[in-house]
């Protein structure tokens, strides 16, 4: 009896450690030092998410910055000086991110941070960004990054703001009013399912139900079934990780004869290959990259993302993803306001300078930002897909 | 509330506290024979799902990939046990719990690097519309996995009460000294339900892959549940992993029901300490000493 309590009692030890250790697999990528000197390199920071939930999106990230920071280097570099990324794995973690970015500051000087991968990691290196006084350049797509406005701080996918009211525009246009709502209670989950709440009378439409699932749910069919007897025109999923496919999957298990819309976060391969037939017919809205003949064929953006498909394509042997195009885009507004630097490069002028980004083409869109707008896209830039025969479709 | 809607709900409960149970089982047997909880479980229906996805994409036939993963998950397993733990095993169990957890964030990263960070999918076992049962659907998947954990549970009953090593495995949970001066070759005993448990596990995410995807991180959400269902049955008995496991994923369907999917966790977790405060020794474990 009083064995058993014991290993009873180690073992809710062990369960809390367990707890507080899962996801420690992180490792950083340290950068040879450089000296320091007119003709050393340009440091750049970028924090990625490689292992945890997210590590189907930051890998595909650092592939597109590595990719680009070796055509760059190749070319000569920028200014005549070389420049060097310094990757660091936040695990999807928010702590972990906060950590990373310390180092880059104290440790690495770097001149900007890109990254992170998540909203919530992203908003967690905002302390430290501020207190370095650091340019910031983060490839999520919460709302909250941009709508909490910070000088520091830049961002380059479409944010929720952006998003949302368009689709919801969509749906109304389709004549879908009664809308339920499903989404993850993650920071890209909440951010957007709030601003589908507040958005939806404007929009035209009624959400008739609206259920979450946590990060790593494996079953939602309980609450479509609560949806299903909400019956609604459409079911509008927020949700960026693997979880989509199977909302997908469990609609078609409880035979709901309803459409399902998404969000750009469900652009990926992994989504259609997860989902299966279930992914057919699947709509979302998101950047043009997906079909490069969306921007218009000769237009400068279709030349820029017909570029970054075949360099990416040739050296990794699959399309890029639209969270590859996120960080080719970071890469290059951090380097393009880096080109346009005259004098030394400081963090400060940088800063500056990303500030000062007019009509820059990117594979997201034409950036443009402001003493205000820190985010620099517009609807413009989003058209509507559907999945179709496993790939990706124009959903006019 | 319909009644075919609250058959879905209870339908969907069983589905997930399936899933959990084939996780806690294989605690439930490991923790018969050594006493510890393993908490590298969940990576085993890690290596499950993902393995058989990689024989499916080297060409395997389904069934023999699935075979091919239980067996190599297996193997891991029974090397968990001679590499990591056996040298070891007078440590006390604490330590022992410890390398555990040491051995899933290896198993994690190793698969990591092996298989990369995206999910993959499995195809079904027998594709095909969902099973219609009073106007509530059940995937055709869900079958296979309440029938592998109906199989597992009466193999693991019967191997208890009726054969030589069950017995052995007992003995070896009451006493290691006691067993061995009986003639026990208790190493071999606690190595072959670590291999079990592991096969167990694997099994258990290959007949989920299908339904869920798999990735490298799916063993450590599988390992809470799993455990959490077989605390919540009593420790050391499938048969109560198996009723923790059906209980917990009905409680969590229920809730989505009738209170809210944000915090069916939430809710699910605060009844699991409720119930280990009524009855620690958890549904079905016995109040008294020893069990057997």
């Amino acid at each position: 009896m009083k064995t058993r309590r014991s290993v009873l009692a180690t073992v809710l030890v062990a369960l809390l450690m367990a707890a507080a250790l899962s996801g420690c697999s992180g490792k950083g990528n340290g950068g040879s030092k450089a000296g320091e000197g007119g003709d050393a390199p340009y440091r750049i920071g970028a924090i990625v998410s490689l292992t945890g939930s997210y590590a189907g999106l930051g890998t595909p990230e650092q592939k597109a910055i590595e990719m680009e920071m070796k055509r760059i280097n190749d070319a000569g570099g920028i200014n005549g000086r070389q420049v060097e990324v310094i990757f660091e794995d936040d695990a999807t973690d928010p702590a972990k991110a906060q950590a990373a970015v310390a180092r880059l500051l104290e440790q690495e000087n770097v001149i900007a941070v890109i990254g992170a991968t998540g909203t919530s990691q992203t908003m967690a290196l905002r302390d430290d960004i501020d207190r370095a006084g650091v340019p910031q350049v983060s490839m999520a797509g919460g709302s909250v990054i941009t709508a909490e406005f910070d000088k520091n701080v830049f961002q380059t996918p479409w944010p929720n703001r952006i998003v949302v009211p368009f689709t919801l525009r969509a749906l109304k246009d389709r004549g879908l009013v009664d809308v339920a709502v499903i989404s993850d209670t993650g920071g890209y989950g909440k951010d957007g399912h709030d601003l589908i709440l507040k958005g939806a009378t404007v929009a035209g439409v009624k959400i008739v139900a609206d259920e979450t699932f946590n990060p790593g749910d494996t079953d939602m069919t309980a609450q479509l079934t609560k949806i299903k007897s909400a019956s609604p025109d459409v079911v509008l999923l927020w949700n960026a990780g693997k979880e989509a496919a199977i909302v997908a999957k469990n609609i078609k298990q409880l035979g709901m004869a309803v459409p399902l819309v998404g969000s750009p976060g469900n652009g990926r391969r992994e989504f259609i290959e997860g989902a299966g037939d279930a992914a057919d017919g699947f709509r979302f809205a998101a950047g043009k990259i997906l079909v490069p003949e969306a921007y218009g064929e000769g237009t400068p953006a279709f030349q820029v993302a017909k570029k970054f498909i075949a360099d990416y394509s040739f050296a990794y042997g699959v399309a890029p993803d639209i969270f590859a195009g996120h960080a080719f885009d970071a890469f290059l507004v951090v380097t393009d306001a880096l080109r346009r630097i005259e004098g030394e490069a400081t963090p400060a002028s940088l800063r500056d300078a990303i500030e000062a980004t007019d009509g820059l083409v990117g594979v997201g869109g034409t950036f443009a930002y402001s003493a205000e707008d820190h985010n620099g896209l517009t609807e413009e830039e989003l058209v509507f897909y559907r999945i179709e025969g496993s790939t990706w479709v124009l959903d006019k | 509330m319909s009644s075919s809607e609250l058959l879905q709900f209870l339908i969907s409960g069983l589905q997930s506290g399936a899933i959990y149970a084939l996780v806690g089982l294989g605690f439930t047997l490991v923790y018969a024979s050594t006493g510890i909880i393993n908490f590298a479980q969940g990576e085993f229906f890690m290596l499950g799902g993902v393995l058989a996805v990689a024989g499916v994409r080297i060409g395997l036939p389904l069934p023999l990939a699935i075979v091919a993963a239980v067996v190599i998950s297996a193997g891991v397993g029974v090397a968990m046990e001679r590499i990591a733990l056996r040298p070891r095993r007078d440590s006390g169990a604490l330590v022992l719990i410890i390398i555990t957890i040491g051995v899933s964030m290896v198993l994690k990263s190793v698969a990591r690097h092996a298989f990369g960070p995206n999910e993959m999918a499995l195809p079904a076992f027998t594709p095909g519309p969902p099973v219609l049962l009073l106007g509530a659907a059940i995937d055709r998947q869900v079958l296979w996995i309440w029938g592998l954990t109906l199989v597992a549970v009466i193999g693991l009953t019967l191997l208890y009460t009726r054969t030589r090593l069950g017995r052995a495995m007992r003995a070896t949970s009451l006493s290691h000294d006691a067993a061995r001066l009986m003639g026990i070759d208790t190493a071999g005993v606690v190595m072959i339900s670590f291999g079990l448990a592991a096969a167990l596990g694997a099994l258990g995410g290959a007949a989920v892959a299908p339904l869920t995807q798999t990735a490298f991180d799916a063993g450590a959400r599988a390992g809470l549940k799993g455990f959490a269902a077989a605390i919540l049955g009593g420790l050391g008995n499938p048969i109560a992993a198996v009723l923790g496991g059906l209980v917990l994923g009905v409680l969590e369907s229920l809730s989505v029901a009738f209170i809210s999917s944000t915090y069916k966790d939430a809710i699910s977790l605060v009844l699991l300490l409720a119930v280990l405060f009524l009855r620690p020794q958890g549904l079905l474990g016995k109040s008294g000493r020893e069990k057997v």
